[in-house]
């Protein structure tokens, strides 16, 4: 079933594997690397800061801070390490689309950040409504700790699965 | 923040220039990359004890301490920049500086023993060729400036310390460290790439 979900996608990455573009980063000595290492500081920066606002959902951390200041100041940063996370992903799919089609672990990643986004929507629209009343409350309210919660263990299945692509054990 | 605290602070963040400039300087110079020649033979020993065989031998021990590894510094790196930012006069600049290292203690902590624990049973497993890799070095070394910046930034300069502004000074620190700790990851991802 999984397998005929993607097969549309197939041509695709067989199309952008032939591009020349592709094949001259795939092949390269420092660009293909070095774009890597860019998507782990930048997964990290925007990570971690996406963590601690979670952990401040649940009430595990930073109480003393209204949560609205955390995350006035916390979001444009967010989004740029959001950004650069996103820009060096699509590039390393881009430079080797066959290796990442054929990979579980990184389709597993990208269910895990769309349903990340479905959550943070689902906060965005309804629970954000109420900050006003627990913006400086030590305790956060059930809906606010259950977005926290589900955010924060999505994240971490997002960066222990893009760790595991290397590991093609379902190929 | 006032003057009684700024006498106090002052000498640790005098040190904390030290620290930076001589990282800078051995950096510069390529001090970062050398592997220490007297732990040759431990490291090179370290992966053929029967613990660390069993690790190379699991399919599942290493990959899991892998990915564990990552997760730990997710949350490490979070806290640390929040304290980080916050000497930078970014971030939660409502909330005194010493509240917000005081929040992120745990995390900080907690990430590094997690990450402690996870790294070590890698470094085991490939011992040999983490001696051999001058990124190894260059992380263990960037480590190294970043915990003792971290100690002395958590320990003597986040106290008492109750306006949203920090002391110019304090900029400086706060950068720097958070140039240093990107440096660590730098290092750390280039030891799988080009070793």
């Amino acid at each position: 079933m999984f397998a005929e979900l993607l097969a549309p996608l197939r041509s695709l990455a067989e199309y952008v594997d032939m591009m020349p573009s592709s094949i001259a980063f795939r092949e390269s000595i420092y660009v293909s690397p070095y774009t890597t290492v860019t998507h782990v500081l930048a997964v990290c920066f925007f990570a971690g800061l996406i963590l601690v606002m979670d952990l401040r959902l649940l009430g595990w951390a930073f109480m003393r801070t209204p949560f609205s200041h955390l995350q006035r100041k916390l979001f444009p940063l967010q989004m740029l390490g959001m950004a650069f996370a996103g820009i060096t992903g699509l590039v390393l799919t881009f430079g080797d689309p066959l290796r990442f089609y054929s990979n579980i672990f990184f389709w597993t990643k990208m269910l895990m950040i769309v349903i990340t986004g479905i959550n943070a929507m689902a906060f965005e629209y309804v629970t954000q409504q109420t900050v006003p009343q627990w913006d400086n409350s030590p305790i956060t309210p059930y809906a606010a700790k259950v977005a926290g919660g589900v955010s924060l263990f999505l994240w971490s299945t997002v960066i222990i699965a893009g760790r595991l692509i290397p590991y093609n054990w379902f190929a | 923040m006032n003057r009684a605290d700024m006498t106090t602070q002052r000498p640790w963040l005098y040190t904390q220039f030290a620290i930076i400039a001589a990282a800078v300087v051995l950096w510069w110079f390529g001090w970062f990359g050398v592997p220490p020649a007297p732990f040759e033979a431990f490291f090179v020993s370290m992966e053929t004890w029967p613990v660390s065989k069993a690790i190379g031998e699991s399919l599942w021990i290493y990959p899991l301490v892998q990915a564990l590894h990552l997760v730990a510094m997710a949350f490490f790196m979070g806290a640390v920049m929040l304290v980080n930012l916050r000497l930078m006069g970014l971030g939660l600049t409502q909330t005194p500086l010493a509240q917000v290292a005081r929040s992120a203690a745990p995390w900080i902590i907690g990430g590094l023993v997690a990450m402690f624990l996870t790294g070590l049973p890698q470094l085991m497993q490939n011992s040999s060729r983490e001696y051999y890799s001058e990124y190894f070095w260059r992380k263990m070394s960037f480590l190294l400036v970043s915990l003792i910046m971290l100690t002395i930034s958590m320990r003597f300069m986040t106290r008492q310390s109750d306006s949203a502004a920090a002391p110019s000074g304090f900029k400086i620190v706060g950068v720097a460290a958070l140039v240093f700790w990107a440096n660590v990851i730098i290092a750390a991802r280039l030891i799988g790439l080009f070793t």
